[in-house]
C-alpha cells in the first residue's frame, strides 16, 4: 500500500520537438515532496530540452507538465517560479553586473511578504563564502562560489522544487562535492530537487530516484542500487559515464 | 553540358531578369505623357540609390542611414564640376579660381562625383567597420549630418543652404534606364563575387565566418565603398534630373524614402531592392496625387500634406510587422524550372538578418 | 577667464541635455536592445504638449509634457515594439526610425510644419552673478535638472526592486525571466522613465529657443546616439557620459575653432568620435553582456 504524497513535479507523455529533430519522446516521470531525482545522461540526450520545456524556455510538441498539482500549459515563463519551481540553469547564469547580495535579492523578486531579509541571512548562514562577499560583484566569484549563489538565488524564491541543470560542469571536484552536500541539505529541508546531469556517480550517490537518459527517452529509471544491480545497467548507461568520475 | 548551360542560365537570371524589368518599364514609359515619363525617370534614379544602398545593407546585414549623405557629395561634386562657369559666378561668387574654372564633360562629372563618393566612403567607413552591426548603423547617422551641415555651410564652395541652378540637365529617361541596368549588373557582379559571398556568410554566423577566417571588417569596408559609389552615381543623376542641387534635399526625408523601398521591397535581395524602388515610386506617385487632390462637382476633396509620407511609414511598419522579408521575401527572381531544379543560390532564400526574430 | 567659465557653463548644460537623451535611450536599449530614434518624437511631442499648455500655466505645460511623452512612449512602447520583442537589433533601429518618421509626418499633418514661437519660462531668461561672473540662468537650471534626473535614476536603478529587475533584464533577460522578472512591467517602465526624460529635454529645449517645431527632437537624439555608441552600448552609466561629453564636446569646439572652420564642428565632432572609436570600437564602457563570447 502506498500513500500518494503530492507530486512536485508531474511530467506526462512529454514530446519535445525542434524542426524535424525529436528533443525529447514520451516522457513521464514524477518528483515527489522532498525527494532528490536526477536524470542522468550523455551530452544530446535531452537533459537540458526536458528542463527548458518544464520552465517553458522551450515549446512542447505533446504532453502535460504540472508544477505542484498546477498545469504550466499557457504559462509564460516569468510565471513558472510562481507555481513553485525554481531553475539553477546551466552555466550558473548569474548576474555579473550585479553584486552578491543584488543577484539574491533577485531571486525573491516574486514575494512580496516581509521576511526577504531573514531568508537573505539564512543564505549567508549556509554559504557563507557568499556573506564575507556579499557586496562584491558577482562576476569575481569562483565557479564554485558562482554555483553556491545560483542556489541560494534560486533558494530565495522558496521554491517547493529546485531544477539543477549540468552544477558539475565546469566545477573542481571539491567545488561538485559541496554542491551535492548542500543538495543534501536543501532536500532535508523539505525542497524537492531535480538535477540533470553528466556526472553520475555524485548524482547516484546523493539521489532518492534516478532516470537513465539517451537518445530524448529514459532507458531505466529506479532508485540507485536497484540500477546499478539492473542486468541492463551497463548497456543502458555506456557513454553515460565521464572518465574520472569514481563509485564512493 | 546542357546542365552546365542550365545552371549558367539559372544563375544569371536575375540579372537578365532585372535588367529586362527596367528595360521594360522604360519602355511602356515612352508611350506616356511627358510628366509621367518623369515621374519614370526619377524613379529609376531612385533605383540606383536603393540598390546602392543595398550592395552594403543587404549583403552585410548592417544598416546604414548615411548613403544620402554620399549622394549629396557626389551630387555638388558633379554640379561644381559640370556646370558652366557663368552659372557659377552668379550662384558662387566665392569659389576658389580653380573650381571655377572647370567645365567638364556631363560624363566625367558623374564619374567624378561617384568617384568622390566612393572615397569618402572608403575614408569614413575605415574606422566605422569595425564596430558592431548596430553601432556601425547609429554611426552612419552622422555621416548623414555631418555631410548635411558640413555642406550647408560650406557657403562658399556649395552655395550653402540655397539651390544651385544651372547644371546640364543631361538626365532623361533613358540615361536613368542605363544607370539603373549598370547599377543592376554591379550590384549583382559583386554579390556572385567571393567578396559578396563571404560577406553575406558573415551576415548569417558572424563567429562561425570568423572561425573560418573571413576578415569582415576588409568586406564590409568593401561592400560601403561600392555602395557608397552606387549612391554616389544615384545622387549626381538626380542633381542633373532636376537640375537644380540643394542640401535640404539630401537629408531625412530622402534618407527614410530609400530605406523605406529598401524594407518594403526586400532588403534581402537584389530583386527586392529593384521591386521596393518601382513599387513604391508608384505607391508615392498615386499617393500624390492624393494630395494634390481632384476636382467634384466644384468640390476639391484632397488629402492632407503629408498623408502620403505618413502612409509609407505606417506601409513600413506594417511590413516589418507582418512580412519582415520584404515583397521580394529575400529571394532573387529566377527563370521558371521546367524539370527538376538545379540547386543554387536561387532556391534557398538567404535569411535576411531583418526578418530574424531571434530569441536572445 | 569670464568668458571661459561662461562657454563651460553653456557647455556642462548642453552636455546635460544630451546626457539625458543618451540616458533615456540606453535605458531602452538595455531592456529591449533597441536603438530607439522615435525618441526624438517623445520630445518633439513634450514640446507640442507645451505649447499648448504654456499659456494657462506653466506647471500644466510640464505636467502635460511629461503626459505626453510618458503616453506616447507607453503606445509606441504596445503597437509598435512589443510585437517586434526579440527581433535583431537591426531590425529593432530600422522599425524605430518608421516609427518616429510616421509619428512626424503626423504630426505635420496636423499641426502644419513651420516653428511655432512659445514664451516659455521666460523668468529663467535672465543672467545671474555668481562670484562675479555673469552666467545665464537657464544654464544652471538647466544644470540642476539634469544632476536632479541623472541622481534620481541612477536611485531607482540602485535601490528599488524594479530598478534591480531592469539592471537585470538588460544583462540577461532570459535568465530574468527565470526567475520571475515580467518583461511586460520592465519595459514599460523603461520606456516610461525615458519619456519622463523626454520630458525634461523638452521643456529646456523650449526655454532655451523659443520654439517649437516638428524637428525638434532630432538633432537631439542623432547626437545622442552617437553619444551613446561612445560610451559603450548597453552601459548606462557609458550612454550617459558619451551623451555629456559629445554635448560638452560640441560646445567646446564651437568656441575653440577659428572662426572659419566653426560650421564645420559636426565634422571634428566626427572625427574625434572616429578616433575613439578606433581605439574602442566597443565604445569606452562596453557591456559585458554585449560582448560576443568567440
Amino acid at each position: 500500500m502506498s500513500v500518494r504524497s503530492e507530486a512536485v513535479l508531474r511530467v506526462e507523455d512529454l514530446t519535445i520537438r525542434y524542426e524535424s529533430v525529436t528533443a525529447v519522446k514520451d516522457a513521464t516521470f514524477e518528483v515527489g515532496e522532498g525527494e532528490i531525482v536526477a536524470i542522468i545522461g550523455p551530452n544530446g540526450a535531452g537533459k537540458s530540452s526536458l528542463l527548458s520545456a518544464i520552465t517553458a524556455i522551450a515549446p512542447r510538441a505533446r504532453g502535460r507538465i504540472e508544477i505542484c498539482e498546477r498545469s504550466t500549459d499557457g504559462v509564460p515563463r516569468s510565471e513558472i517560479v510562481r507555481l513553485g519551481a525554481a531553475l539553477v540553469p546551466e552555466g550558473r547564469q548569474i548576474f555579473t553586473s550585479l553584486s552578491v547580495i543584488e543577484n539574491l535579492k533577485l531571486g525573491a523578486t516574486i514575494r512580496r511578504d516581509g521576511e526577504i531579509a531573514s531568508d537573505l541571512e539564512a543564505v549567508f548562514a549556509e554559504f557563507p563564502v557568499l556573506a564575507e562577499r556579499r557586496r562584491q560583484m558577482a562576476g569575481l566569484l569562483s565557479g564554485g562560489e558562482q554555483q553556491m549563489l545560483a542556489i541560494g538565488r534560486a533558494l530565495m524564491s522558496r521554491p517547493r522544487l529546485l531544477m539543477l541543470d549540468e552544477p558539475s560542469l565546469g566545477l573542481a571536484p571539491m567545488a561538485i562535492a559541496r554542491v551535492y552536500d548542500k543538495l543534501t541539505t536543501i532536500r532535508s529541508r523539505g525542497v524537492a530537487i531535480l538535477v540533470a546531469e553528466q556526472n553520475a556517480a555524485r548524482a547516484f550517490a546523493v539521489a532518492d530516484r534516478v532516470l537513465i537518459m539517451s537518445h530524448g527517452r529514459f532507458s531505466l529509471s529506479g532508485r540507485p542500487d536497484e540500477i546499478k544491480a539492473h542486468r541492463d545497467f551497463d548497456g543502458a548507461y555506456f557513454g553515460v559515464m565521464m572518465s574520472g568520475a569514481s563509485w564512493s | 553540358m546542357i546542365g552546365a548551360v542550365r545552371e549558367c542560365a539559372a544563375r544569371l537570371a536575375p540579372l537578365v531578369l532585372l535588367v529586362a524589368l527596367v528595360i521594360v518599364v522604360a519602355c511602356a514609359a515612352t508611350f506616356a505623357p511627358i510628366i509621367l515619363q518623369r515621374r519614370v525617370t526619377q524613379a529609376l534614379i531612385m533605383l540606383v540609390g536603393v540598390v546602392g544602398l543595398y550592395v552594403f545593407a543587404g549583403n552585410s546585414g548592417v544598416f546604414s542611414f548615411g548613403n544620402v549623405g554620399f549622394m549629396a557629395i557626389a551630387a555638388y561634386v558633379s554640379a561644381l564640376l559640370t556646370m558652366a562657369p557663368g552659372q557659377k559666378s552668379v550662384f558662387l561668387p566665392d569659389l576658389p579660381k580653380l573650381l571655377a574654372e572647370q567645365h567638364w564633360p556631363a560624363p566625367a562629372g558623374a564619374l567624378a562625383g561617384g568617384v568622390s563618393a566612393a572615397a569618402i566612403g572608403a575614408l569614413v567607413g575605415f574606422p566605422l567597420m569595425r564596430l558592431s552591426g548596430i553601432s556601425a548603423s547609429i554611426a552612419t547617422f552622422s555621416i548623414l549630418v555631418v555631410v548635411y551641415v558640413g555642406l550647408g555651410n560650406w557657403t562658399s564652395i556649395t552655395g550653402g543652404q540655397n539651390s544651385l541652378m544651372g547644371l546640364p540637365n543631361y538626365v532623361g529617361l533613358w540615361t536613368a534606364t542605363i544607370w539603373a541596368a549598370v547599377s543592376i549588373a554591379i550590384a549583382f557582379a559583386y554579390q556572385e563575387s567571393r567578396g559578396g559571398l563571404l560577406l553575406r556568410a558573415s551576415r548569417e554566423d558572424e563567429v562561425a565566418a570568423k572561425a573560418a577566417g573571413v576578415d569582415i571588417v576588409r568586406h564590409r569596408w568593401i561592400a560601403f565603398t561600392l555602395s557608397a559609389f552606387l549612391s554616389g552615381v544615384s545622387g549626381v543623376l538626380l542633381a542633373h534630373f532636376l537640375g537644380t542641387v540643394r542640401v535640404e534635399t539630401y537629408y531625412l526625408d530622402l534618407t527614410f524614402l530609400i530605406i523605406a523601398m529598401l524594407v518594403i521591397g526586400g532588403a534581402g535581395s537584389l530583386t527586392g531592392a529593384v521591386v521596393g524602388a518601382l513599387v513604391i515610386s508608384l505607391l508615392t506617385e498615386v499617393l500624390r496625387e492624393a494630395e494634390v487632390g481632384f476636382s467634384i462637382a466644384g468640390t476639391h476633396l484632397a488629402a492632407p500634406t503629408g498623408l502620403g509620407d505618413s502612409a509609407l511609414a505606417l506601409l513600413m511598419l506594417i511590413i516589418i510587422l507582418y512580412r519582415p522579408k520584404g515583397i521580394a521575401g529575400g529571394r532573387e527572381i529566377g527563370f521558371p524550372s521546367r524539370s527538376a531544379p538545379v540547386a543554387g543560390r536561387n532556391d534557398v532564400p538567404p535569411p535576411n538578418s531583418f526578418s530574424n526574430h531571434e530569441l536572445e | 577667464m569670464r568668458e571661459a567659465a561662461q562657454v563651460l557653463v553653456d557647455a556642462v548644460s548642453v552636455g546635460g541635455l544630451y546626457a539625458l537623451t543618451a540616458l533615456g535611450i540606453g535605458m531602452i536599449f538595455g531592456v529591449m536592445r533597441l536603438v530607439n530614434f522615435a525618441h526624438a518624437d517623445l520630445i518633439t511631442f513634450a514640446g507640442y504638449a507645451i505649447l499648448l499648455f504654456f499659456a494657462q500655466s506653466t506647471a500644466l505645460a510640464v505636467v502635460g509634457a511629461a503626459l505626453a511623452a510618458i503616453v506616447l512612449a507607453l503606445i509606441t512602447e504596445r503597437a509598435a515594439f512589443r510585437p517586434l520583442r526579440g527581433a535583431n537589433p537591426e531590425t529593432l533601429l530600422v522599425s524605430s526610425f518608421a516609427v518616429s518618421f510616421f509619428l512626424e509626418k503626423t504630426l505635420i499633418m496636423v499641426v502644419g510644419a513651420r516653428p511655432k514661437g512659445v514664451d516659455f519660462l521666460p523668468g529663467l531668461a535672465r543672467q545671474v552673478d555668481v562670484a562675479g561672473v555673469r552666467l545665464q540662468l537657464l544654464h544652471l537650471v538647466t544644470i540642476a535638472i539634469s544632476l536632479a534626473l541623472l541622481a534620481g535614476t541612477t536611485w531607482l536603478l540602485r535601490a528599488t526592486r524594479l530598478g534591480l529587475e531592469m539592471r537585470a533584464a538588460a544583462e540577461n533577460f532570459q535568465m530574468a525571466e527565470a526567475l520571475g522578472v515580467r518583461a511586460n512591467r520592465v519595459i514599460a517602465a523603461a520606456f516610461a522613465i525615458s519619456g519622463l526624460l523626454a520630458a525634461a529635454v523638452a521643456c529646456m529645449i523650449v526655454a532655451q529657443t523659443g520654439l517649437v517645431q516638428p524637428r525638434m527632437g532630432l538633432q537631439l537624439v542623432v547626437i545622442a546616439f552617437v553619444g551613446t555608441v561612445i560610451g559603450g552600448l548597453g552601459s548606462l552609466p557609458g550612454a550617459a557620459i558619451g551623451g555629456f561629453f559629445v554635448g560638452v564636446g560640441s560646445i567646446l569646439l564651437q568656441a575653440l575653432l577659428p572662426e572659419a572652420l566653426r560650421p564645420f564642428r559636426e565634422a571634428f565632432v566626427f572625427v574625434a568620435v572616429a578616433l575613439v572609436l578606433i581605439v574602442r570600437p566597443l565604445g569606452l564602457f562596453p557591456s559585458r553582456s554585449l560582448r560576443q563570447r568567440v
